[in-house]
């Protein structure tokens, strides 16, 4: 008789003192709340989809922004913002589509599948963000050195002293050390989280992928 | 009718508990840990009952929901550290059945179990329970034939933990 076949003759004996919960018991488990992963995720992604409008609307709010709405871009800004708004709506209906499917009584590879397929339409629209921030950063600037008197008279003054090129160097590689930072942030705080939240899932689906080949 | 709900339900827990409490003797290795897996999974319970249709058995669903939370969905606390040898505590067998090499073996193996993948686990619960390979799929999610594969080395590192 091998190992796991002693260990079913036990188990099947069901002689062990398991806790025994009286009806009351369950009954206010049952109003308690729960503290599972599928919450965390929610309300994390909730967060994220707040962050990035927040971001959006405080950006519109600045003093240089104001100043930069006198300049002629609105070419360009206002499918900027659509685009912006438009990708928002999608990923928030991908994520509400499938957060809906997660079901604790599918199969435990479906129930994984779900969980983290509404985790990717988030980490889409992330991806989406940062790219969008490096574009619109790059589309801002140009704007700037189009039609911004008092830079285009800083590189006209740069220029005249024969410094054009450490002129456009140096704000090109601050706006790029800024993003990386920014990015990196971003990235490392998603690192976190999610390391600590899908990890153990990550893992178990892995094994369960494992099993097929 | 939501009273009527929540008294069914309670009543079916509090019957068919056991099962419940069985997940959380292999995922857990302290009381404490215990009766938190066990929150959760009454919550999960819960939260899926008005969609529970009588057809399927409630013991049947209650592996899945169980094993779901154990594997997926339960997010493990960190904040306990003292971890018990487990049998021998929280839920001592009972001494009298058993002479001491039996004892002493299967102390061993619910040790080795409890060194086992989440998934593993899972495939041993299934397999202590009585579960055939067609439910051990269909609660898993693969194929028979995998799930078959998998037992087969399950049992075959129980065997080396047991005589190395």
């Amino acid at each position: 008789m091998d190992g796991l076949d002693i260990l079913k003759k036990d188990w099947q004996k069901d002689n062990t003192a398991y806790p025994k919960h009286s009806y009351n018991e369950i009954y206010k488990m049952i109003l308690k709340k729960s503290s599972s992963i599928v919450k965390w995720i929610f309300i994390i992604s909730l967060l994220e989809f707040v962050f990035w409008t927040l971001i959006s609307f405080f950006l519109k709010d600045t003093k240089s922004m104001q100043r930069f709405e006198q300049f002629d871009a609105d070419t360009i800004l206002i499918p900027l913002a659509i685009i912006g708004y438009v990708v928002l709506a999608y990923f928030f209906y991908i994520f509400f589509r499938n957060y809906r499917t997660i079901s604790a009584t599918d199969n435990a590879k479906v129930l994984m599948e779900n969980i983290l397929k509404t985790r990717r339409a988030v980490k889409q629209y992330v991806g989406f963000n940062l790219i969008y921030l490096v574009i619109a950063t790059v589309v801002v600037l140009f704007i700037e050195f189009d039609q911004d008197q008092q830079l285009i008279n800083q590189a006209q003054q740069a220029s005249a002293n024969g410094d054009v090129f450490k002129f456009y160097a140096t704000i090109i590689i601050t706006t790029a050390i800024f993003l990386a930072i920014a990015i990196g942030l971003l990235l490392l705080f998603y690192w976190l989280v999610y390391g600590i939240l899908l990890g153990r899932l990550n893992k178990n689906y892995t094994e369960l992928k494992k099993l097929e080949v | 009718m939501n009273k009527e709900l929540e008294h069914s339900f309670v009543e079916l827990l509090e019957k068919h508990q056991n099962i419940a409490h069985k997940v959380c003797r292999l995922y857990t290795n302290n009381l404490d840990a215990h009766n938190d897996l066990f929150q959760e999974i009454t919550i999960q319970l819960w939260k899926a009952y008005p969609k529970f249709r009588g057809d399927a058995k409630f013991s049947t669903w209650m592996y899945r929901v169980g094993l779901n939370t154990a594997i997926t969905l339960y997010r493990k606390n960190k904040r306990r550290v003292n971890t018990q040898d487990f049998d021998a505590v929280q839920f001592k067998i009972k001494a009298e059945d058993y002479d001491d090499t039996e004892e002493e073996q299967l102390k061993l193996l619910y040790k080795a179990v409890h060194q086992l993948n989440d998934i593993e686990k899972a495939l041993v619960f299934l397999y202590l329970e009585d579960k055939n390979y067609r439910e051990i799929s269909e609660t898993m999610g693969i194929s028979e034939v995998n799930a078959r594969v998998k037992m087969n080395r399950i049992k075959t590192k129980l065997r080396t933990i047991l005589n190395p």
